[in-house]
């Protein structure tokens, strides 16, 4: 464990000092590692013990980018973050109780469904009552408030699953994982576990889309709710290995180099080597690009 | 234990659409009992089990632990009023270490619950049931038989009142058989559990049972001391023949 937090101290302090010595490319790449670092390592958390493949993530995304939308000029910087993370946790421990109790497949596609009514309920309200399409930001903090922000979010979603990993809560969603029923008779609590681990992760979704909104100065329900933010995270946390702790690290960072470097100039060739990716990893790394060992001639002796 | 039985099933139905596998069985176990069930392949055992210990929740009747109801609750507040299970086919962590199997039981059900020296720690509990040697393997490198032992000491890590042992001696050899007889005794006289003992092995459980209930087609047919139960007809009819009464 204090391993660990020595690895998270160091980076957190080699992502501290972009925005003083980077360009401007530089710190917009970094902050998209951060904000997938977030978003993969806190949906792992959950999903990765317990092995509930939740698709919702952009759900409470868009919702903490909406709750920022609307409070930010009333309320303030840090009061956004906190209303848009704990507005997604409550979101999320409703639409828990409801589908929690489903498994695999269905569990994943009722997820995704109910994100997807999520996303056209907003909408809808917005044209019917609002009468308006997306909403214009005014009141945007600075570049670097932003970025430190959202690293401030992805540090502690690490910092979350280290101490997880140790406690009763984390052996509890493990045991889940690993055999449902069993975990039960042992006298775990798994309804409650389960839609707590729930909530905690939608938390972080909301406060990291309560951040990147402002960063868009521009929202709409498609862009906050767009599905693709709830795969990429499924993605990089399977690619990276969502049972490890730093393998969603590893492999935001690896996808979004690949995102910025490649979307632009090749969109065909940056979705081909993502899909070749994950297609080689789960054929050779079922565990993850974190599961990797060097083979034994190649190490350092 | 104010005057109630510590488990107690009043007209316990179990529905799977058309099929009735337990239809209304009662039965009240007091502390200390040493319990047998017996009956053939599909008279309702394991889902009677699976009612007791909460896995499933039944379509009819009430269940009692020390005389708080507990129909239609989930598994884990059985298991927090001190009601344990061991299953059928071992059901451990597979990835987790001997021991940390042992300490989920601990930290969970049998977290803040009194606990004799014997169930004191993990060490203690895998001392009991002769894992000391395996406890930093992966729980799937152990053999079949360990497992099932294991399976026991998880249920045990819950420091429970009453144990429910599905078929534990099922695939041992007679050595082992005997050994787990043994051990299930030592449960019940050195840490006072309450023992509800489900196997085939007829013979060596109706040795060592002080009572033996017996199912078939979901109904109890038979509730007493197995020298009665194997004289029993309506037993000898459907399960046992006439052969048994010569072993008790």
């Amino acid at each position: 464990m204090t391993k660990d937090f020595l690895i998270l101290f160091g980076l957190t302090g080699w992502a501290l000092a972009v925005p003083h010595y980077g360009s401007e490319f530089a710190v917009s790449l970094a902050l998209t590692c951060l904000m997938y670092t977030a978003l993969s390592s806190s949906w792992s958390l959950f999903c990765g013990s317990t092995r509930y493949l939740s698709l919702a993530t952009s759900a409470f995304f868009g919702i903490g980018a909406y709750t920022s939308a609307l409070v930010l000029e009333g309320a303030g910087w840090f009061a956004a973050i906190g209303l848009g993370a704990l507005i997604a946790a409550g979101v999320a421990a409703v639409m828990g109780a409801a589908v929690l109790h489903l498994r695999g497949t269905y569990f994943a596609v009722l997820t995704f469904g109910m994100t997807e009514l999520i996303h056209h309920a907003v909408t809808t309200w917005e044209k019917q009552v609002t009468g308006t399409v997306g909403r214009v930001l005014t009141v945007v903090p600075e570049r670097d408030t932003i970025y430190l922000t959202v690293l401030g979010l992805a540090v502690l979603a690490i910092a979350t699953s280290i101490l997880v990993r140790r406690s009763r809560f984390g052996l509890a969603m493990a045991g889940i994982g690993a055999d449902e029923q069993r975990a039960q008779t042992l006298g775990v609590n798994t309804r409650l576990v389960k839609i707590g681990g729930f909530a905690l992760i939608a938390a972080f979704a909301g406060g990291v889309g309560a951040a990147m909104s402002v960063r868009w100065t521009y929202i709409d329900p498609a862009t906050v709710f767009n599905p693709f933010i709830g795969f990429q995270t499924v993605l990089i946390a399977l690619i990276g290995g969502a049972a490890t702790l730093w393998g969603p690290l590893i492999a935001a960072v690896v996808f979004s180099l690949l995102a910025e470097t490649l979307r632009l100039q090749a969109p065909q060739i940056y979705m081909m080597s993502l899909g070749l990716l994950l297609i080689l990893c789960v054929l050779y790394l079922p565990g993850g690009l974190a599961s990797w060992r060097w083979p034994a001639a190649w190490r350092l002796r | 234990m104010n005057g109630h039985p510590l488990l107690e099933a009043r007209g316990v139905t179990v529905r799977f659409g058309g099929l009735t596998a337990v239809d209304g069985v009662s039965a009240a176990f007091a502390p200390g009992e040493l319990v047998g069930i017996i009956g053939p392949n599909g008279a309702g055992k394991t889902t009677f089990f699976n009612a007791l210990s909460g896995v499933v929740a039944p379509t009819a009747g009430e269940l009692f632990a020390a005389g708080q109801r507990l129909t239609g609750a989930a598994p884990h507040r059985f298991a927090q009023q001190g009601i344990a299970r061991t299953f059928q086919t071992p059901r451990v962590f597979a990835a987790l270490s001997v021991a940390a199997n042992i300490d989920f039981g601990l930290q969970f059900a049998g977290r803040r619950r009194t606990a004799s020296w014997l169930l004191k720690d993990a060490a203690s509990i895998l001392n009991l049931i002769g894992l000391s040697a395996q406890t930093a393997l992966p729980a799937a490198a152990v053999t079949p038989s360990q497992q099932r032992l294991l399976e026991i000491g998880m249920a045990l890590a819950t420091r429970p009142k009453l144990l429910l042992l599905d078929e534990v001696a099922a695939g041992l050899t007679e050595n082992e058989i005997e050994a787990m007889a043994l051990l299930i005794r030592r449960l019940r006289d050195e840490l006072d559990l309450t023992v509800i003992w489900i196997e085939h092995a007829v013979t060596t459980l109706l040795r060592h049972v002080e009572r033996v209930l017996v199912l078939h087609q979901g109904r109890k047919i038979a509730d007493g001391l197995p020298s009665e139960v194997v004289r029993n007809a309506e037993v000898i009819e459907a399960y046992l023949g006439d052969e048994m009464v010569d072993t008790v």
